[in-house]
């Protein structure tokens, strides 16, 4: 029977961003970075994937604003952007801007990463990097 | 003797009978009611009864185990089942693994169906009970958000416009008009496209699919078998899968998808290639699905689709037909849409396609898209001619 490691991928993913930083897989056989988190590396197979912090700085690769409908007499919805974000260290993710106005949000944009939500139920998103166009 | 690229199920089955049920809207019925009506239909159609079905092949939205349902609904007791979900695709894979099955001996009368009543809610679209957790805290909507980032990228890369997405649209509706079990036949400008309530940009309302309800089966017999039934059959000439992510995030190139292995794989067991192709049938779930499509199974380069549908190409009267019954975006669309497209093809290799009929069709591509551009299959039809 194949050996289990310390903790799952999920969980050991929100443990070691408790310090606040962005914490990646990485390979230890062929090199590459991993996200979502996983049990295997999806490029070689490899087992030995180790837990490294990295620099949370990112270029969105592409967004969508989603607009809600409100009902008659509400106040009108803000509407809520989605983005894919391109991680300096190679892997992308889903996320959004929860500080930045959609209509702010542009493709290239850089941008770095925090967290949002609760101890062991953290979400990774981001902010507009200082002086980004 | 069989060949590394599958050519051995070329022309091996056919499709025999298509039947459609419920289309648009059937209050009060719940999917496996409008589904059985679409399998009697096809089953009239081909001449073959119930008794005769040995082999079933289905997938849905509302039930978890939608193909022993079928069965216990049917009344029947098959001796090949097979209930591969894929999402919307999973027809036209389902096409490919009838032949297979045909063809192997494993049952002798192959049946296709799926039903959803999801408009008018008797059988709602239940969410999939994996959802990418890793995008899920950022509150996408599935699966409009996967397109719209698709749309947006392949605007962005390839300068493609919004115009250009409407010009989908609008083919799609043109095409619609000529057939009377569309849902929606009203006319439609790109001006309308551009105006119309945005969604998620960039797509708005008309840039996305119906949500209606449908039932739509097939029935695929063995070719010697397909001979001598009632219909002119639609020969099975090639097919192919693909699937490379099931979070749009995981998706290695948001502007190319598996299509472009599923078609290279259909076409090289039907011997053929895309300039062979006389009508082709996209999965429109969005409006971009045409453009990455087209793009993906070789009408044109990659990032030239939005041009390439310019100027009413797909449209009636155009160069190259496509979703010639209006597709997802006007015919219908009832939560998975696969099976729609082998049923149009039938129809435009028969010759039964009304005002809608393109001329002289040998051959059509149908081409399936599954979840959030997770899942593409590929399969090619033809009359004797081609065989
Ligand atoms: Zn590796």
């Amino acid at each position: 029977m194949a050996s289990l490691p310390k903790a799952g991928p999920d969980q050991a993913f929100q443990e070691h961003v408790a310090d606040g930083r962005l914490w990646l897989q990485y390979c230890d056989d062929c090199g590459e970075a991993v996200f979502m988190p996983r049990i295997l590396c999806p490029h070689c197979s490899s087992l030995s994937l180790e837990w490294r912090p990295v620099s949370g700085r990112g270029t969105v690769h592409t967004l969508t604003v989603l607009h809600r409908r409100s009902r008659p007499g509400e106040p009108e919805k803000i509407n809520h952007a989605i983005v894919l974000v391109d991680l300096d260290e190679g892997p992308r993710m889903m996320s959004h801007l929860p500080g930045t106005a959609p209509e702010d949000i542009r493709i290239g944009m850089r941008v770095r990463a925090r967290f949002e939500g609760e101890d062991g139920a953290r979400a990774v998103v981001f902010d507009r990097e200082e002086g980004a166009a | 003797m069989s060949t590394a690229n599958g050519s051995s199920l070329r022309g091996g089955a056919a499709i025999v009978g298509v039947g459609t049920a419920g289309l648009g809207e059937a209050p009060g019925f719940n999917a496996m009611d409008i589904q059985a009506l679409a399998v009697r239909e096809a089953l009239d159609d081909a001449g073959l009864k119930l008794s005769d079905v040995d082999g079933i092949f289905c997938a849905n939205m509302s039930h978890t185990f939608p193909v022993i349902s079928t069965i216990e609904y049917l009344g029947i007791q098959p001796r090949w089942i097979d209930g591969t979900n894929t999402g919307g695709s999973s027809f036209v894979a389902h096409a490919m693994a009838a032949t297979l099955a045909l063809q192997a001996g494993l049952c002798d009368v192959a049946l296709i169906c799926y039903g959803a009543t999801m408009r008018s809610g008797a059988g709602r679209m239940v969410p999939a009970t994996e959802q990418p957790v890793y995008e899920v805290p950022h509150k996408p909507r599935y699966p409009m958000t996967a397109y719209a980032m698709s749309a947006a990228r392949h605007m962005a890369q390839f300068g493609t416009t919004r115009e250009q997405l409407a010009e989908v649209a609008v083919s799609a509706r043109l095409w619609a008009r000529k057939n009377p079990q569309a849902f929606e036949r009203g006319p439609l400008s790109i001006d309308d496209v551009l105006g119309a309530r945005m969604v998620m940009e960039p797509l708005t309302v008309r840039d996305c699919c119906l949500l209606t309800d449908g039932a739509g089966a097939v029935v695929m017999t063995r070719a010697d078998r397909a001979r001598d039934l009632r219909k002119t059959p639609a020969y099975f000439l090639g097919g192919g899968v693909a699937s490379y992510n099931r979070a749009v995030s995981e998706m290695p190139d948001l502007t190319s998808t598996a299509a472009k292995d599923s078609g290279e794989r259909a076409y090289a067991m039907a011997g053929m290639k895309p300039s062979d192709m006389d009508v082709l049938q996209l999965y429109d779930a969005f409006t971009i699905n045409v453009i990455l499509f087209l793009e993906d199974l070789g009408f044109c380069p990659k990032g030239e689709g939005g041009a390439f549908v310019s100027g009413g190409r797909i449209a009636p009267g155009g160069e190259l037909p496509v979703n010639t019954n209006g597709g997802g975006l006007s015919f219908c669309h009832p939560g998975m849409y696969g099976v729609f497209t082998l049923i149009e093809a039938t129809r435009q290799l028969r010759g039964e396609a009304g005002d809608r009929q393109v001329s002289d069709v040998e051959t059509v591509l149908c081409h399936g898209n599954g979840i959030t551009l997770s899942h593409q299959a590929t399969a090619i039809f033809g009359t004797q001619a081609t065989l």
